[in-house]
């Protein structure tokens, strides 16, 4: 297994910060690629969502918290996983339902958590983790652990009722949540033209009476200083931020989309503004790193997740005879 | 078109001649399938049930309820929608009476049967009316079809009894615990028991005063795993009495004859019933063993046919059943010998014998036991 | 021994205070528990005596306070949600079926969500269609939920201690009926716990076996002593916690009686009531029935709002006690 290799701070502020950042995102963009490959080897149950193109998000976000922060994440929620620090070979392993998955195999793609960097679960429900993220925040602000809750999201789950009483109470309670609404313009095929009347969905938090920001979320340096002002924020007892990070997932919503509700020049577009490649192109503007350093660094993340997968394949697939008693923790004696 | 049938008074011991009407089932009018009751007959020894011996309609009732009718005489007339066969009874199913203590005939008297003209000579039973007599190869009803609540059915099982015998009394015709639990057995069941007791009781206080002895022998045997045990004893009993046939008595008319009839003590809903296996040494063996099988299944629900209920000679108590040792039989009246065979371990059993020693000198005992022994 | 007599509102407020007093993670949240002491009066003074921290009024957002539960019970919390009538947890079951349910299996046993959902269930005050359902085969039938349902204060308190102590989401509805009427036994002092997933025998008897829950055992109870009278005992069984179900009291007391008699709140259909049923014909224990088990439930229909129609719509002692009587003099 990988071994845990954090580094959080804004990525342009050293260039081992900024290599960190670029590793990250390209391993959040390989595993995503490996998992695709995979699928279509047929050696995936299910369905998966992947968030290639998004990678900016999750990491910009994960940069500005620390590893007792939580987070609440999605069923696109491979990225965030990675972000928070996960171990690539226990989320292939979910993936392939072994053993060694972090859920045992019991809950698949969109249920990888890795607990021990914050992750309090990714989420088949659209807004399911919203109020989850408030009431964990909830915890954090009654237990006076000083520590934040990301609620990752997407656009769709702007419109759920779940966003809507968990965000007014995070703002009553002055709860320290930021709520990222990554918003990739669709949800599944409805583009936030048409299931929104508001040009910035950010304006959603005016509503609660607290602050919402609209970046580029295809900009991990962005997305990193929205995050850090929201992080403060919060910790200085200012309550909750709605940070929107407008990008766009390259891929179709899950395996079976066919893309029919947008064209090949929209995709082409947006590929052009490709996050992996504006980073790099900061970092080589800056002299952070050099081509070929950079081209070591995706080598590396590109091994990772071979070896991964290497190591996944070839576990214990998991076994149906503990089913029945995962169902509830044991009550201690 | 349809066939006028008397329905008579049937006929159902040796020593039966009328019968009580006791209740009637049907009115003029109705129409009744093949097998249901029609009416309910009563006599010394049995209450039997009388049956519809095709579908039909039911045209005039002639006995009155309450009455005494002599066998052979109708009892209500029907309409019936094929002839009915009269005086068949080589088909499947043998006409049938309900169990009686068959042996328990009025003892005769020796000295009378000495000193009195001989009753008239042993006839076998016949049926001289075309009755129908519950026609009882009951066609085996499947447990399913009969409702029963679950502890019933369980209850039945363990005892043996088919559900087919049992009156259910609960809502809807489901046959309840109490029907088969015996703690509150049905009434009528219940008075058929007390009323065979009394018989049996009866019938042996009569032999209390009868000057017997008994003799017990226990031998190394154990049943062969495919031998037919009972089949067996009954043919080699009855071949030990057919080399002795001056001790083989009629119980009905006090002479010794050939023909041996061989009363076997069997458990049944209305408790012991004795059927008489005529002659069964010189019965195929398998057809012996088809109707010792047939006869205990059928006695077990409270049915024997007609032509078992009557002329038996001696009396057979199988206690290797029960897994226990034999006692001393008690002497039947009428019988010179009975016999009881016990088992008293895998490989040993024993046998008492009790005779009739006006009739039976204990030289003569002892050598009956001892070639009983032989052939076992 | 105690003999204090408690109504079942005070009783569940006592387990409440002395969790809060035990633990410093248990709080309370939900629509007015706080200084209005809640819709039913349950929460009482607990606002004064912890505080606005620990007894949290919320917004009317019944899936932000669920889901603001299960988030606190997932980073270290032990929170009780109120939810004023059981009905209103359909606005939140997403929270309660899809996270709290579910979040301990899917996530590979990594964490787990221990949290209480309390809310006032069933009919009898007139509240009509949307705020007097028994709503229990809903959660029931959720793996990864614990449901329980007291029927008197000192089970009350004990379960709810249980409750609060276990690791796992428990819902614990608590009858409407059954708050201000005090139990027929004392409420102990102290925190002794009642165990979930155990199966009481309230009442001993030979002759039939009823299995009720809520206030029907109440109910049950009343027409038990009415048939007592008559010579005909009943042993009565509350399982007070339906799901773990603790069915071997149950096996046992009808092996002994042979008859069986269910009585629910909830409509017929589908319901609790009927997995007692089923487990049982599935046990050798089929075997001593020497009658068939009869169902008393509620109408398959929404409990209406007039008196006398919102009592034909569930069953009441009159009715348990005909149908008791019934089976055990038309089955011997």
């Amino acid at each position: 297994m990988t071994t845990l290799e954090l580094l959080t701070g804004h990525p342009l502020s050293s260039p081992e910060h900024a290599k960190y950042a670029y590793l990250y995102m390209n391993r959040i963009r390989k595993f995503e690629e490996a998992v695709e490959d995979l699928f279509g080897r047929g050696m995936m149950h299910g369905t998966m969502h992947l968030s290639i193109g998004q990678e900016a998000s999750p990491t910009g976000v994960c940069l500005a918290l620390n590893i007792d922060d939580q987070i609440t994440s999605t069923h696109r929620g491979h990225g965030h996983c990675i972000a928070k620090g996960a171990d690539l070979t226990r989320m292939i392993a979910e993936l392939l339902g072994k053993e060694i998955g972090y859920c045992g195999g019991r809950g698949g793609s969109m249920h990888i958590a890795d607990v021990e960097t914050g992750n309090l679960g990714a989420n088949g429900v659209v807004g399911g983790g919203i109020p989850i993220a408030v009431g964990a925040a909830l915890a954090s602000k009654m237990m006076a652990k000083g520590t934040v809750v990301v609620s990752f999201f997407g656009d769709g789950a702007l419109n759920e009722g779940a966003f809507h009483e968990a965000a007014n109470m995070a703002a009553i309670w002055k709860l320290p949540v930021i709520f990222v609404c990554e918003n990739n313009k669709y949800g599944m095929s409805s583009s936030t033209a048409k299931a929104f009347a508001l040009e910035k969905l950010s304006d959603r938090a005016l509503g609660y009476g607290f602050p919402g920001i609209t970046i580029d979320g295809n900009d991990v340096v962005a997305v990193y200083e929205a995050t850090e002002a929201a992080v403060r924020r919060a910790k200085e007892g200012g309550g909750p931020t709605l940070i929107e990070a407008q990008t766009y997932r390259w891929k179709g919503h899950s395996r079976s989309d066919k893309n029919l509700y947008r064209t090949k020049e929209e995709i082409d577009e947006w590929k052009a503004v490709d996050p992996i490649l504006r980073f790099k192109n900061v970092l080589l503007e800056r002299n952070f790193a050099t081509a070929e350093e950079l081209a070591e660094i995706e080598k590396r993340a590109t091994d990772q997740v071979i070896e991964a997968v290497n190591v996944a394949v070839k576990a214990t697939p998991a076994d149906p005879a503990g089913l029945i008693d995962a169902v509830f923790k044991k009550v201690s004696a | 078109m349809s066939f006028l049938y008397p329905v008579v008074m049937p006929k159902m011991s040796m020593t039966m001649e009328t019968g009580d009407l006791i209740v009637y089932y049907v009115s003029p009018g109705d129409h009744v399938k093949s097998g249901q009751v029609l009416f309910e007959v009563m006599t010394d020894k049995i209450d039997m049930e009388v049956e519809a011996p095709a579908d039909g309609v039911i045209k005039d009732l002639i006995g009155v309820v309450g009455e005494t009718i002599p066998i052979g005489k109708p009892v209500l007339t029907m309409l019936t929608e094929t002839e009915v066969m009269a005086f068949d009874f080589d088909g499947p199913s043998e006409p049938m009476a309900e169990v009686v203590a068959q042996p328990v005939v009025e003892p005769h008297e020796v000295a009378e049967v000495v000193l009195t003209t001989p009753e008239p000579e042993y006839v076998p039973p016949v049926v001289e009316a075309p009755v129908v007599v519950e026609p009882l190869v009951v066609a085996p009803t499947a447990a399913t079809q009969i409702k029963a609540v679950p502890k019933a059915r369980a209850l039945a099982a363990e005892k043996g009894i088919s559900l087919s015998t049992i009156k259910a009394t609960g809502p809807d015709g489901t046959i309840m615990f109490s029907d088969i639990s015996g703690l509150q057995i049905n009434p009528k069941i219940a008075a058929r028991q007390e009323a065979n007791r009394k018989l049996i009781a009866a019938g042996i206080e009569k032999t209390r005063s009868v000057p017997q002895t008994s003799f017990t022998r226990i031998f190394k045997h154990s049943s062969g795993k495919n031998q037919h045990w009972q089949a067996h004893l009954l043919t080699t009993w009855a071949g030990v009495l057919r080399s002795r046939l001056d001790l083989n008595i009629s119980s009905i008319n006090g002479e010794a004859g050939s023909d041996i009839g061989i009363a076997m003590i069997i458990k049944s809903i209305y408790g012991s019933a004795l059927p008489v296996f005529h002659n069964p040494d010189l019965l195929g063996r398998k057809e012996l063993e088809e109707l010792y099988d047939r006869t205990t299944h059928q006695a077990q629900e409270g049915k024997v046919p007609i032509y078992m209920l009557s002329g038996a000679t001696t009396t057979i108590f199988d206690l290797t059943l029960f897994r226990m040792s034999s006692n001393t039989p008690p002497l039947f009246p009428g019988h010179v010998t009975s016999l009881t065979v016990g088992k008293n371990s895998d490989s040993k059993k024993s046998v008492s014998l009790t005779i009739d020693l006006r009739y039976c000198d204990f030289y003569d005992g002892a050598e009956l036991l001892d070639h009983l022994i032989e052939g076992l | 021994m105690s003999d204090r007599m408690l109504t079942m509102a005070e009783a569940v407020r006592e387990a409440m205070a002395i969790a809060m007093e035990e633990r410093p993670e248990v709080f309370l949240l939900g629509e007015d528990v706080g200084i209005y002491g809640g819709a039913f009066g349950v929460s009482g003074d607990l606002y004064h005596r912890f505080g606005s921290d620990r007894v949290l009024d919320t917004p009317i957002s019944e899936l932000g306070i669920v889901g603001a539960a299960v988030g606190a019970a997932l980073s270290g919390m032990r929170p009780i949600v109120e939810i004023q009538f059981s009905d209103f947890t359909a606005q939140a079951m997403d929270q309660i079926a899809n996270q709290a349910a579910k979040i301990h299996f899917m996530l590979g046993g990594a964490l787990h969500v221990p949290m209480v959902l309390r809310t006032p269930s069933g009919s009898g005050t007139g509240a009509a269609a949307q705020h007097s359902q028994s709503l229990e085969t809903w959660f029931a039938n959720v793996p990864g939920l614990k449901v329980v349902m007291p029927s008197n204060p000192d089970d009350a308190k004990g379960l709810l201690l249980s409750a609060i102590d276990d690791p796992n989401p428990v819902i614990f509805l608590e009858h409407k009926l059954l708050y201000k009427l005090p139990g027929r036994d004392a409420v102990a002092e102290g925190s002794s716990r009642i165990p979930l997933g155990v199966s009481k025998v309230v009442r001993t008897g030979k002759d039939l076996t009823i299995v009720a829950t809520g206030v029907m055992v109440n109910k049950s109870f009343e027409a038990a002593a009415r048939l007592e009278a008559e010579g005909i005992t009943v042993e009565l069984i509350d399982p007070r916690t339906i799901s773990p179900l603790d069915m071997n009291p149950i096996y046992e007391s009808v092996d002994k009686t042979g008859r069986l008699l269910v009585v629910q709140e909830a409509p017929a259909h589908a319901g609790f009531i009927n997995e007692v049923v089923t487990q049982l014909v599935g046990s050798p224990s089929f075997g001593s029935l020497i009658a068939p088990v009869k169902r008393l439930a509620g109408l398959n229909i929404p409990i209406p709002y007039a008196p006398q129609l919102e009592r034909s719509a569930v069953p009441q002692i009159d009715d348990i006690e005909i149908a008791a009587r019934d089976l055990v003099k038309s089955w011997k």
